[in-house]
């Protein structure tokens, strides 16, 4: 009897430990919350599997569970600089473009760049900028300006929002605002230039509150940060968790005059992957301008796709962060990957940066 | 010190406050009517349906069970084991085998499981969890048996063996209830920290294979909503109810006197 | 008398299995990890190739020059030790009178009490930063009182979430079970005729805390201070959520390397420097705790 009863307990635990594989599975390693799930449901339904999706937070947490051999996905959405990255690296397969006949919708200005020629492994999908987001409410009552990466560098403005200010705790992003602040370009290389923007950043850190990569988003809408150097689409989220919680404030995007970095997020198919077949279905169903829409509607992204435009809503299409005009689309630059030795170099300088009291 | 008993009474008190405070709001904030959950705005279940309607949070929880029973098991045996080897014998290899996963930082243990589990060709899954969660289980599990039977009194189980027992039985009859408090606490230890385990399991989990700190960790990234909160409240409210049905079942299982 | 061959048999019959499972997913991994540091770093991440195109041999100790040239590795070092040891004492301050409570408790209670000291932490790691996240924010009530006690003094208001207080609450907070559990196994076994010995002999209760129940308490306590600091010295979450700017600490550079400069070779150097400072304190604690177990046996 108790034999009997153990024997189906370690039945129950193996059963739930491997859950019977019976329906086709795609595996996607997305940015978390980087889908709508009613385009998942709408997949899954069309090519009757199930869409199986793991998360990472950063291009560098991909790159570096990649590097580490990790395998078993059939799509991943890395920012262009990653995708090419990930060329060199050999990880990724060659994406048959007579499968994917709505490539037609992808607005040609972010096709054939130089970190993919002739879109050989990569389709764009969605887009974000790395700007200013603010408390309206408090920044008229300080009366600082939103419109420049002086408000986050420069003491003079800084001291009047001390503790109420993040910035994003990514070496690469903190590094590029810096060099747009002193003029140059997010890609520069010159160490020279980088040692300038380090002191600019060890400058204005005594007036920020925290180097944040997760949690601005709810500061922001809580009202306890004021001011953030961020993502457009977690600044866009900021605000509707705002008006949804009725704060008496909003909060906004704010486009430097300096310009600021284009990141292009891009589906890829791993070079293991399981399912390629389903990963060639899953990205032409993405670039359907109505599943890609989905996106931009829930998170506020910016979109590469021609198609989707007529089904977003007017209110986002008006953001300039989220669809920049053309005098704005000149002032971006989407990042490069840097070199190891360069990567040496700004995680000494970095490690330096916070290290400084 | 018995006369010191109020003094102790109340510094305990402040160090259970000091436990319980924190959770007590993630529990009643998991009521609470707001994505934001800065301060309270009005109680509602939404969070818990939405909880339950959430399947990737569910199998995320039931790995997280499955790896945690498996390597709270495995390493509590182990760990007894290496504990009273190291008690009995004057051993050069073991007690550095035991006290390293412990001293080394948690992500040099992910990584370099991972680089060895990828060597091998071992898939990436549950099991790679699992055997990792074991091999720095076993140490906290040794340390704490061992700090049980530091000093004990060996003369027993050396008496038993006086009277013929064999040294199975001086184990199960003698030393096993001696050292039981120990290693419940150990067993315990071992099932904690691996539920919890969050570094060594970002690098040993595979595609698909999703634990409960994985998938908070991915919400933390963005914002974290009171769902998080419902499913840590029911998560401890479960192994609460694991706990009480294990005295149920077993009344000695809990009981920590040296008599029986 | 028990021969000599089946105390040898026995030997390796408890020890065997648990050598046998950390040689093989400990230390196997581990050398592989200090080969790596020996590397250099590949383009993409990982090794570059262990022979490269002109037939050299990638063997150097780079990162190690690296590590030992730049003062700024070594300052974090020395913060990370620093926040590891206000984390231990705190702990045993918070953790000794629970333990010596629990210990000395009825057998009716005591098992509940040592539950109430680990059911806490059962809930996840990551919740229970959270949880800080919660009570330390600036519209909490916390903030607001200290803030009007500080205003009270004419003092300029501070800010306790992203700081390094935040980041030593939370150490402390995930730490303390780590103490407790160690430190109630020793104090457990303490017989009580030895206090009331003493008592009798007009010790007072003062004097018997120290003469006695601290001294041999003291194997609980290294046990104790060795499963807090450690950890905590390796630690990066806490300080990633919770932590102000300054708080940078080891365990956050060696993550960087993983998971960001994609510079193995250097996070494995990281790694080493940071084990090697663990296991020095490690055997130091070790070694005075079998050295005073001794004298008080003596």
């Amino acid at each position: 009897m108790n034999f009997r009863a153990i024997a189906a307990l370690l039945a129950a635990t193996v059963a739930l430990a491997a859950p019977a594989h019976a329906k086709d599975e795609l595996h996607l390693y997305n940015w978390n919350n980087y889908i709508a799930p009613e385009t998942i449901k709408r997949f899954e339904a069309q090519c009757n599997c199930d869409v199986v999706q793991t998360y990472y937070s950063d291009n560098d947490e991909l790159l570096a569970k990649l590097a580490a051999g990790a395998r078993g996905y059939d799509i991943l959405v890395p920012t262009s600089n990653a995708v090419q990255t990930l060329i060199g690296g050999g990880q990724l397969k060659r994406i048959d473009k007579t499968a994917i006949p709505n490539i037609k919708n992808i607005d040609p200005a972010y096709l054939n760049t130089q970190f993919d020629p002739g879109n050989q492994y990569s389709v764009p999908y969605a887009m974000s900028t790395t700007i200013i987001g603010y408390n309206d409410v408090k920044m008229k009552e300080l009366g600082l300006p939103t419109d420049t990466w002086a408000v986050i560098f420069d003491p003079k403005y800084l001291q009047k929002v001390k503790g109420r200010v993040t910035v994003l705790d990514s070496a690469n992003e903190l590094f590029a605002a810096a060099l747009k602040y002193l003029g140059y370009s997010v890609n520069d290389v010159d160490p020279k230039h980088w040692n300038e923007a380090a002191d600019v950043i060890k400058k204005a850190k005594p007036y920020w509150a925290a180097f944040n990569a997760s949690s601005y988003i709810r500061e922001l809408a809580t009202g306890n940060i004021w001011l953030v150097h961020g993502y457009s689409n977690d600044i866009f989220q900021a605000n509707q968790d705002a008006q949804a919680a009725h704060r008496p404030f909003h909060i906004l995007q704010g486009m430097p005059k300096q310009g600021a970095v284009l990141a292009v997020d891009n589906m890829v198919i791993h070079k293991d992957a399981p399912r390629p077949d389903l990963a060639l279905r899953f990205i032409n169903f993405m670039l359907e301008g109505r599943n890609s829409a989905d996106l931009t509607n829930l998170i506020g992204s910016g979109n590469p796709n021609m198609d989707a435009i007529r089904y977003i809503q007017p209110a986002i299409l008006k953001l300039p962060a989220v669809f920049p005009p053309k005098d704005v689309q000149a002032k971006l630059e989407q990042l490069k990957d840097l070199t190891i030795k360069q990567r040496r170099l700004r995680n000494q300088l970095w490690t330096e940066i916070k290290a400084a009291r | 010190m018995r006369r010191g008993s109020p003094w102790l009474w109340t510094a305990a008190l402040v160090a259970y406050a000091f436990l319980y405070l924190p959770l007590l709001i993630v529990v009643v904030y998991s009521f609470n009517d707001s994505r934001l959950n800065a301060e309270w705005v009005g109680f509602t279940l939404d969070w818990y349906r939405k909880l339950f309607a959430d399947g990737d949070m569910i199998s995320a929880a039931g790995n997280s069970l499955v790896i945690g029973i498996t390597a709270s098991l495995a390493s509590t045996v182990l760990g007894t084991m290496a504990g009273m080897a190291m008690h009995r014998y004057r051993l050069r290899v073991l007690p550095i085998l035991i006290l390293a996963p412990i001293a080394i930082p948690e992500i040099l243990t992910g990584v370099s499981l991972l680089i060895f589990f990828v060597l091998l060709n071992f898939t990436l899954g549950l099991m790679s969890v699992a055997l990792a969660h074991i091999a720095f289980c076993v140490g906290f599990v040794a340390i704490v048996v061992r700090a049980r039977l530091a000093g004990m009194d060996e003369s027993l189980t050396e008496a038993a063996r006086d009277c013929g027992a064999s040294p199975g039985r001086a184990f199960r009859y003698v030393t096993l209830p001696l050292i039981m408090p120990g290693v419940i606490a150990g067993a315990l230890m071992a099932f904690t920290l691996s539920i919890d385990d969050f570094v060594i399991t970002f690098f040993t989990a595979g595609a698909g294979t999703v634990t409960l700190p994985l998938q908070i960790y991915s919400m933390i990234k963005i914002s974290v909503t009171p769902e998080v909160n419902a499913v840590s409240t029911l998560l401890m409210l479960l192994t609460l109810l694991l706990i009480i049905a294990a005295a149920k079942l077993s009344p000695s299982i809990l009981r920590s006197n040296q008599e029986t | 008398m028990p021969a000599r061959r089946p105390t040898r048999l026995a030997k390796w019959l408890i020890s065997g299995p648990p050598l046998l499972y950390l040689l093989v997913f400990f230390a196997a991994p581990t050398l592989i990890m200090v080969l790596a540091s020996f590397r250099s770093p590949g383009e993409f991440g990982g090794l570059a190739p262990l022979v490269d195109a002109a037939g050299k041999l990638d063997i150097n100790v780079d990162s190690y020059v690296r590590f030992f040239t730049e003062p700024v590795f070594f300052q974090v070092f020395v913060k990370s030790a620093w926040y590891a040891a206000l984390t231990t004492v705190i702990c045993l301050l918070l953790a000794y009178p629970l333990a010596s409570l629990i210990a000395r408790s009825g057998k009716k209670h005591r098992d509940l009490l040592l539950l109430l000291v680990i059911l806490p932490f059962w809930s996840n790691f990551l919740i229970r930063i959270y949880a800080w996240m919660i009570i330390l924010g600036p519209n909490a009530a916390l903030a607001k009182l200290v803030n009007r006690v500080l205003a009270a003094f004419g003092a300029q208001p501070v800010p306790l979430l992203f700081s390094s207080f935040a980041v030593l609450v939370c150490l402390v907070y995930v730490s303390l079970p780590f103490m407790v559990l160690p430190l109630y196994a020793n104090l457990e076994k303490h017989d009580q005729a030895l206090l009331d010995a003493a008592q009798d002999l007009g010790a007072n209760a003062w004097q018997r805390f120290w003469r006695i129940t601290f001294p041999l308490s003291l194997p609980g306590v290294y046990a104790g201070a060795a499963l807090v600091f450690i950890p905590a010295l390796g630690i990066f979450a806490i300080p990633d959520i919770l932590g102000g700017p300054d708080d940078t600490l080891i365990g956050n550079l060696i993550k960087q390397q993983f998971l960001e400069t994609r510079d193995w070779p250097f996070g494995s150097v990281l790694s080493i420097m940071l084990t090697l400072a663990a296991l020095v304190l490690a055997g130091t604690a070790a070694w005075i705790g079998r050295r005073s177990a001794g004298d008080s046996r003596a």
